[in-house]
């Protein structure tokens, strides 16, 4: 980094902290510090939840996701919209109404307690896995780039993001993260507008994007059905709903963001917006993944992007084979892309399809090469399952970028990192004092005290989270970690909350018992069968509904059977 | 320590909010096209 990248990385980070800090001004009540007294726009509450999505691991990860897998990734997000829509309609209105701090908070408002309980446990220990891997993505930065140890580096954004949040509470959370928008938007349009610049003069952008197209890197929707495959349309919008809706329905991180609203208009459309405006930049940020690819045909990419790894397996007496094969892989590479180029100039069908074929053959020489490498990665005493897609796009910035972008960038992603952390951190120390410590330990403190107590939840997540960070870099690509990790637990709370919505006759201990059902059917999928994790959501979903409405019929009959018992709902006669 | 009640306003666009999701339905089936296009086109 050079002394403009520091002037730059600083001054937005300054910045973005304090005015965040400054609009928190009188967050000094439990009302004000955990839902800011609901008072916040649309815009701020729609933008808001957008960078608290578009985390570090956004730019990091599927940039590197579309470079190794191209752009399907896509197809993720195509539940969202329709999530959002069945959140704003049914979902948005009863937690306004409910009048509550937490989404478990109703939860007891319609069963009982227990299911509360377990609810915001199941909540707990999710987002506390998540949170830890949200405050590892920016260490994992600055290791590669100043070349820290990712611990210290953990503990040092952990701590900087838990005092930030102790201080301002979700308000300070919601105004830092309208700013880093729009930081987060400039650095992904400076970063295209780069890479682009940075081709060789022979190649358009016209011929980057067919080049990325012959390479199968611009694949946004694939139509093929595999319950297997993570990524293809069906699972985006069975899976991907399922998933949403469960993310920003039964979720406290996302429900304590549009419980801030003003009214129930603005907290639907800071959900609608959303649902907007959240597949285009996806795929603007996958497009910036596949233009880098492009880059990398020109300029010879390392054979993994992961300089400790190689520096450490350059010892090894089977690396300098399959370097020297990297190297002739990489040149034919060169030559067929450039050949490809030409032929797609000349227009001749026939050439085009030859150098094409021979386009591919020799990618798929390289990716066999770069696979061989991982391999020996974890043959020589690398970690299992090693994957170096989370350092393509910093490799990319740091070498590449001129000086202040790097800055620019880096800010980006320590800004929505912190952004991120403190939204998570912020909703696991909500639901910590809400419906544990206020319902369990102490019921007659008085507001001062929930304030404090909210304050020393912050406290202890954070470290908490900073801890599981220590584990997350054996957990493969981190965008696909934190979703998966989700969708071990997300399917029964989504279960839970459609019945609390659209079943009144099922009661707290049909749900509870189907909630633990439902939980065991998801971590045995996970464990025992090759499904992709997209769908555990919806088998966890069913297998809670399924559980609850057969132990509520079972109860129906048992109580209709009994002589001078009226069913549950029916009404005693006057 | 409960937050007060809020209001429900309609939409400011499209006049009802079952309007505006579908609306939102609509572009969601107009971005699936583009997006299948854009992955034949470059194929």
């Amino acid at each position: 980094m050079r002394i403009l990248d520091w002037i730059v990385l600083v001054t937005s980070l300054v910045s973005i902290i304090a005015y965040g800090l400054y609009r928190s001004r009188g967050s000094n009540t439990v009302d004000r510090y955990l839902l800011a007294g609901k008072s916040m726009p649309w815009y701020a509450m729609a933008l808001s939840i957008m960078a608290t999505q578009a985390s570090a691991i956004t730019f990091i990860s599927t940039t590197g996701q579309a470079y190794v897998d191209g752009m399907r990734f896509v197809q993720f997000y195509f539940g969202l919209p329709l999530a959002m829509v069945v959140i704003a309609a049914f979902v948005v209105p009863v937690f306004h109404h409910a009048k509550v701090y937490t989404a478990y908070e109703y939860l007891e408002q319609r069963f009982d307690a227990k299911t509360r309980a377990l609810g915001s446990l199941i909540f707990l220990a999710q987002r506390g896995l998540s949170a830890g891997l949200t405050i590892y993505a920016p260490a994992l930065v600055l290791s590669v780039i100043m070349g820290w140890p990712e611990q210290t580096t953990t503990i040092c954004v952990g701590a900087t993001v838990v005092t930030y949040t102790m201080l301002g509470g979700i308000k300070a959370v919601t105004w830092s993260d309208v700013q880093q928008m729009g930081i987060i938007l400039a650095g992904l349009v400076i970063s295209l507008i780069t890479v682009i610049v940075l081709l060789p003069k022979q190649v358009s952008f016209g011929d980057a994007v067919y080049l990325a197209g012959a390479a199968g890197r611009l694949n946004a929707v694939t139509t093929n059905f595999d319950w297997n495959d993570r990524f293809n349309i069906w699972s985006g919008l069975f899976g991907g709903t399922f998933l949403f809706l469960s993310y920003f329905g039964c979720d406290q991180s996302q429900v304590q963001r549009y419980l801030t609203g003003k009214s129930i208009a603005q907290s639907r459309l800071s959900l609608l917006f959303n649902a907007v405006a959240k597949i285009p930049m996806q795929f603007f940020i996958l497009f910036i993944g596949a233009m880098v690819f492009v880059f990398y045909l020109f300029i010879q990419p390392p054979v993994l992007f992961q300089q400790a790894e190689v520096a450490r397996i350059a010892r090894s007496g089977e690396f300098p084979a399959l370097n020297e094969q990297y190297q002739r892989a990489y040149e034919q590479r060169r030559q067929a892309a450039l050949a490809l180029v030409e032929a797609h100039h000349s227009g001749d069908p026939a050439a085009e399809q030859r150098q094409t074929a021979a386009y591919r053959a020799a990618q798929k020489d390289i990716d066999r090469t770069r696979t061989a490498t991982a391999k020996l990665v974890e043959s020589t005493g690398g970690e299992k399952g090693f994957t170096d897609t989370n350092y393509i796009f910093l490799s990319f910035v740091t070498r590449y970028l001129p000086a202040g972008i790097v800055g620019l960038v880096i800010a980006v992603i320590l800004a929505a990192t912190m952004s991120a952390s403190s939204g998570e951190i912020n909703s696991l120390a909500t639901v910590s004092v809400i419906d544990i410590y206020q319902r369990y330990v102490k019921r007659d403190g008085n507001d001062h005290h929930y304030l404090w107590a909210s304050r020393a939840a912050t406290l202890f997540w954070g470290a908490y989270a900073v801890f599981f960070a220590g584990y997350a870099r054996r957990l493969g690509s981190l965008i696909v970690a934190v979703n998966k990790v989700g969708s071990l637990f997300y399917g029964s709370l989504l279960g839970c909350f459609v019945l609390a919505f659209a079943f009144p006759r099922v009661r707290g201990t049909a749900t509870f018992t189907g909630m633990l059902a439902g939980e065991a059917a998801i971590l045995w999928t996970a464990q025992y069968t090759e499904i992709s994790w997209l769908w555990y959501n919806g088998i966890g979903c069913a297998v809670v509904m399924a559980t609850a409405l057969a132990i509520t019929a079972f109860e129906d009959g048992v109580a209709s059977a009994r002589p001078g018992r009226p069913r549950r709902g029916q009404r005693q006669p006057a | 320590m409960h937050p007060s009640d809020v209001p429900d306003d309609p939409p400011p666009f499209l006049g009802t909010w079952r309007r505006v999701y579908i609306g939102v339905l609509l572009y969601l089936v107009i971005l699936i096209a583009g997006f299948y296009l854009f992955t034949l086109a470059y194929r």
